[in-house]
């Protein structure tokens, strides 16, 4: 059997690395991971490195005292005194961020939500804040009130642990999710070609006059679409690992971060790989040995491409963490375990739960496979 | 010896209303093919020539009857009559990124030709078949003459016993379709059995011993190619075919 499954496996090695679709597909969709990573740290660092002259221009429609003056300078606000009238039409043409109104003790922070809003709402929040508080005490002390029995009269202290740099766990989290992404896309195509490919250039007659049984030729070709895809997860690994070094010296967002992972994580994000790998594989070739044609097959795998990347999304998106039963979930299951490394916290109980999971998902897909090899309505289904 | 009996084998297909059909595309097929004999299985597109061919390979199952090459049957011994035949059709196609070389090593290999032999059958084989200037060339880049020497040389590495040849010139022109035929002639004398289907009928008259005519998935006619002439008292096995099937020339 052994021997058999290497005669196919060599065969499917040879085709596919002298097939450029199959090599580029191999090669070439790990390349977009570096262009993620520090394409979205350069978006981050911009956001982040925002001037204040981008949108501190404030109007008011009020003339402003001497404090108010001070207070604005104090808060880096650009003061733009003009009617109600004139400051809607400042703000129509971009002239100014936000405009205040007053009306009697109503001050109204008026603009529309745009990419600056929140900027400039903050600031000017800021400056009424410090405003109100120079009101209280100044009435306070009028009435011979110590300002400080009142203001504070109770003292909230903060004292929660600094989360994680927000861009570093996001940038490291889509960067495992999209190594998922890369291995399911380069999986489809050899699977295609293996399967469907076969049929369609007339070879698989060939195939089954050899004195092959369908199992082997199934395992043989499955471990080739499998080594496919390891390969690409691989590739992406390394350059993951080569952009977030380069993101982590290059961008200040990831200032006192560090983006690499530890040989331990390395390890283990490489046996998701393998995991991940085979079980796409899988899937990809049961999937399209159902079809007749390569381009029925491409459209019934494109499904799966959608399918591998949603659950960890989700998860990121509404931030589920790893449980014992997300474990067992194929497709969640990577992108958490992931998502646990880049954190550097390993559970090996998850990993042995997620590898539970792998293999159960491969064999009960390699039955199926064998199964259909076996059935003449899938093989010769003209 | 190869002895098909009794063979039955039903496909779906939809008609013209969408609705499913069943079909027998062969009814009750039985014959035997004795060491170093020709036997032709003659018929015209659709009698169900491709699919009893099929079922000799080992490719298709049949619905009922059974199939014995020296008293094993592919129920039991799938692996080892695979073995010991060799399968070609005017379909059959072949690894093109593959080189010859290639591709025969690989069939040596899955044959399990010893492999201190494999070299020296791969040249052997590659003498008879005159491939020796094309032999590390990839098979994409081979005329359809220089393809078809290749997928008889597949067929060749491990020596088998029984040919099934299906429509294998079909196609091709007068060299390519020549070299077959003289690979037929060679392989009978050294004593091997080949089962040879085809639509022309003048081919099979010329290197056929036994001719099975076959309609519509039915046998109507078995003998030598003399003795059906005779029968039919015609002078050629397209004219006796003819006869056979009360001169509808609807199919070719």
């Amino acid at each position: 059997m052994k021997s058999k499954v290497l005669n196919i496996l060599k065969k499917e090695l040879r085709e596919m690395f002298r097939d450029k679709k199959s090599l580029s597909m191999m090669l070439v969709v790990p390349i977009m991971i570096p262009l993620l990573v520090i394409g979205m740290s350069a978006l981050f660092e911009m956001q982040m490195n925002k001037s204040v002259d981008d949108y501190n221009k404030i109007g008011f429609n009020y003339e402003m005292n001497e404090v108010e003056k001070q207070l604005a300078k104090q808060t880096k606000i650009k003061t733009i005194l003009a009617s109600e009238k004139e400051l809607k039409e400042k703000y129509k043409n971009n002239e100014i961020d936000l405009y205040v109104i007053k009306r009697d003790n109503n001050y109204i922070i008026n603009g529309e939500d745009n990419e600056t809003t929140s900027y400039s709402s903050s600031l000017v929040e800021n400056y009424f804040s410090l405003y109100k508080s120079y009101l209280q005490n100044e009435y306070l002390s009028k009435n011979n009130i110590p300002a400080n029995n009142v203001i504070n009269i109770i003292n909230v202290e903060k004292n929660i642990k600094q989360a994680d740099n927000y861009f570093a766990s996001f940038i490291t989290s889509y960067a495992f999710l999209f190594i998922i992404m890369a291995i399911t896309i380069s999986a489809t195509y050899p699977a295609t070609d293996t399967t469907a490919g076969e049929k369609e250039r007339g070879t698989l007659e060939t195939l089954l006059t050899f004195p092959i049984k369908s199992r082997d030729i199934i395992v043989g070709k499955f471990l080739s679409v499998s080594i496919s895809s390891i390969i690409t997860g691989i590739i992406s690994l390394i350059l993951t690992i080569i952009s977030l070094m380069f993101a982590n010296n290059k961008f200040s967002i990831y200032k006192d971060v560090n983006l690499m992972l530890s040989p331990t994580s390395l390890i283990f994000a490489a046996i998701v790989i393998i995991a991940y790998s085979f079980l796409i594989s899988g899937l990809c070739i049961a999937i399209a040995s159902k079809c007749k044609t390569f381009k029925e097959a491409q459209s019934a795998l494109t499904p799966l491409t959608f399918i591998s990347f949603f659950p960890g999304l989700i998860a990121f998106m509404i931030n589920i963490k790893t449980t014992a039963l997300y474990a067992l979930i194929p497709f969640l299951n990577y992108t958490l375990i992931f998502t646990d490394i880049t954190n550097g916290s390993i559970n090996y109980l998850y990993i042995i739960l997620m590898l539970i999971s792998t293999i159960i998902v491969i064999l009960s897909v390699l039955v199926v496979i064998i199964k259909q090899y076996k059935s003449e309505k899938v093989l010769f289904s003209n | 010896m190869l002895i098909v009996k009794n063979i039955k084998k039903k496909f779906i297909k939809y008609n013209s209303k969408k609705q499913k059909e069943e079909f027998l595309a062969n009814n009750d097929i039985s014959f035997e093919a004795k060491k170093g004999e020709v036997v032709g299985i003659l018929g015209p597109n659709g009698a169900g020539k491709t699919t009893l061919l099929r079922m000799i390979a080992g490719i298709l199952k049949p619905d009922e009857g059974n199939i014995n090459f020296d008293g094993f049957n592919y129920l039991e011994n799938e692996i080892e009559i695979k073995k010991n035949i060799a399968y070609l059709s005017g379909n059959t196609k072949i690894y093109k990124s593959l080189s010859t070389y290639e591709l025969l090593k690989m069939c040596c290999e899955i044959y399990e030709v010893d492999k201190q032999k494999v070299e020296s059958r791969i040249k052997e084989i590659s003498k008879i078949l005159n491939m020796d200037n094309f032999l590390y060339n990839k098979i994409e880049n081979l005329s359809t003459g220089q393809t078809q020497r290749v997928n008889i040389a597949r067929c060749l590495v491990h020596d088998p016993q029984y040919y099934i040849l299906d429509e294998a010139t079909s196609g091709l022109d007068i060299i390519s379709s020549q070299i077959i035929l003289d690979f037929i002639k060679k392989e009978k004398q050294k004593g091997k059995t080949i089962i040879y289907s085809t639509h022309y009928m003048e081919e099979a008259e010329n290197i056929c011993d036994n001719v099975f005519m076959i309609n519509k998935g039915k046998v109507i006619k078995v003998g030598t190619p003399k003795q059906i002439k005779k029968d039919t008292n015609t002078t050629n096995l397209r004219d006796a075919f003819f006869d056979l099937i009360g001169g509808e020339r609807d199919e070719k």
